[in-house]
């Protein structure tokens, strides 16, 4: 009887070792980090509406940051935007909002205004698509700078030293992903392959699911 | 023969089931945060002066953004988190809560110490100038606005009502939604003590 016992014990631990590395092998189930929470901010979009990070609450959000003076790379991120805008419809979202929200840092040159010409200029969907800043410099230096990890800085002449890049955030006000450079494969298919990773755990992660969700965080199962 | 092989299954399901039960991740309560820095640590003003987040270090500390003159949500969450910390009896020496008034103009230090006296003896009120509390709260994710209230209860301030919980080394680890309750947050907090 003892022998059974303790032969029962060790394929049981077998069992549960092996388990544990096919979970962290094969992956099952993917997710993304909750990095840290993204920053809270009051600002003014393109029809002179305010835009607050509470309106983004129960909606994935992309974040980007530019300056309509802003050469080649905010071009780049733009078309980046614009090609995820006409994909969005790629990916099985289970009925969560998609928004994108472009930060201006230039609030000096870039008023509401100026924001809307910009955005129609490029063909942004206003409905989806928010272009905005606020007047008060030090709390966007907060924001931008700090809450999202963006660095930038005005050079006086016109211009600013900016690192383009997207963050993500998920209903929960959670950053999720964060894009700063151009990978292998374009930032479009990377962003749209994750906001269907975030909305399968959004709509899966509920009941006994939601221990195996815990577990892919656990295990560091992070969506390439 | 058979009642050996019986046996053998027997007891191989019977520790896949305890081992699944036991080693199954904490289902926690709020939404869990794995950041790779330790969260902004600040400075406010308290009833004894200053007070930063780094002070704590060594502690659990839970920070919670609301004002005293709050109707309903801050008084709600703040008793619950006074109810957790009773409940975890003597454990409770490690978990420092800290109550930061978004509401500067009329919360002085000396009125949060006697707000928040009311849930625990050992929550710390503090506050600071608006520029100060802006920068706090933004980078806590918590947005806070003025708005209009009655006569009677003169402006209110609309506020993210999260409750934030910060682990021994200063890294956010868990955020509460509103609405959490006692019972929810000492099964969390007592998780965490253990880890």
């Amino acid at each position: 009887m003892s022998k059974t016992f303790f032969n029962g014990i060790y394929v049981v631990a077998t069992l549960l070792i092996l388990g544990l590395l096919a979970f962290k092998v094969f992956q099952p189930i993917q997710v993304l980090p909750r990095m840290r929470l993204a920053p809270a901010y009051s600002f003014i979009d393109q029809d002179n509406q305010p835009l607050t990070s509470e309106t983004m609450r129960g909606q994935f959000t992309l974040y980007s940051f530019t300056y309509t003076n802003c050469p080649a790379p905010c071009y780049n991120s733009n078309e980046t935007i614009k090609e995820i805008q006409s994909r969005i419809g790629e990916v099985q979202l289970n009925g969560i909002p998609v928004s994108f929200v472009t930060v201006s840092i230039d609030p000096d040159r870039d008023t509401p205004d100026a924001l809307k010409i910009y955005g129609e200029s490029i063909g942004a969907d206003f409905n989806i698509w928010k272009f905005a800043t606020t007047t008060n410099k030090e709390l966007l230096k907060t924001v931008v700078g700090s809450g999202f990890e963006t660095y930038y800085e005005d050079k006086g002449d016109g211009n600013f030293a900016l690192d383009p890049g997207f963050v993500l955030v998920d209903g929960w006000g959670v950053i999720r992903a964060e894009y700063r450079y151009v990978t292998e494969v374009s930032d479009a298919d990377r962003i749209l392959r994750h906001l269907g990773v975030l909305a399968d755990e959004a709509h899966n992660s509920v009941g006994s699911a939601k221990l195996a969700y815990e577990a892919a965080h656990l295990f560091l199962c992070y969506a390439p | 023969m058979k009642l050996k092989v019986f046996l053998s299954v027997f007891v191989v399901i019977l520790g896949l089931a305890a081992g699944v039960y036991f080693l199954r991740p904490h289902t926690f309560h709020g939404t869990v945060i794995q950041s790779p820095e330790p969260s902004f640590d600040f400075t406010l003003t308290g009833i004894d002066g200053d007070v930063s987040l780094s002070d704590f270090r060594g502690k659990m500390v839970l920070i919670y953004f609301g004002y005293t003159f709050c109707p309903d949500i801050c008084p709600a969450t703040l008793a619950n988190v006074g109810q957790a910390l009773r409940d975890l009896g003597s454990k409770a020496d490690d978990v420092q809560v800290l109550m930061v008034s978004l509401d500067p103009e009329r919360d002085t230090p000396e009125k949060l110490a006697k707000y928040v006296a009311q849930f625990h003896p050992s929550f710390v009120g503090i506050t600071g100038s608006q520029e100060e509390l802006d920068k706090v709260a933004s980078l806590y994710g918590i947005f806070y606005q003025k708005t209009e209230g009655s006569n009677a209860t003169g402006y209110l301030i609309d506020h993210t009502a999260t409750l934030l919980v910060l682990d021994r080394d200063g890294y956010l680890k868990l955020v509460f939604p509103f609405g959490v309750t006692s019972d929810e947050i000492a099964d969390d907090l007592k998780y965490m003590l253990r880890q």
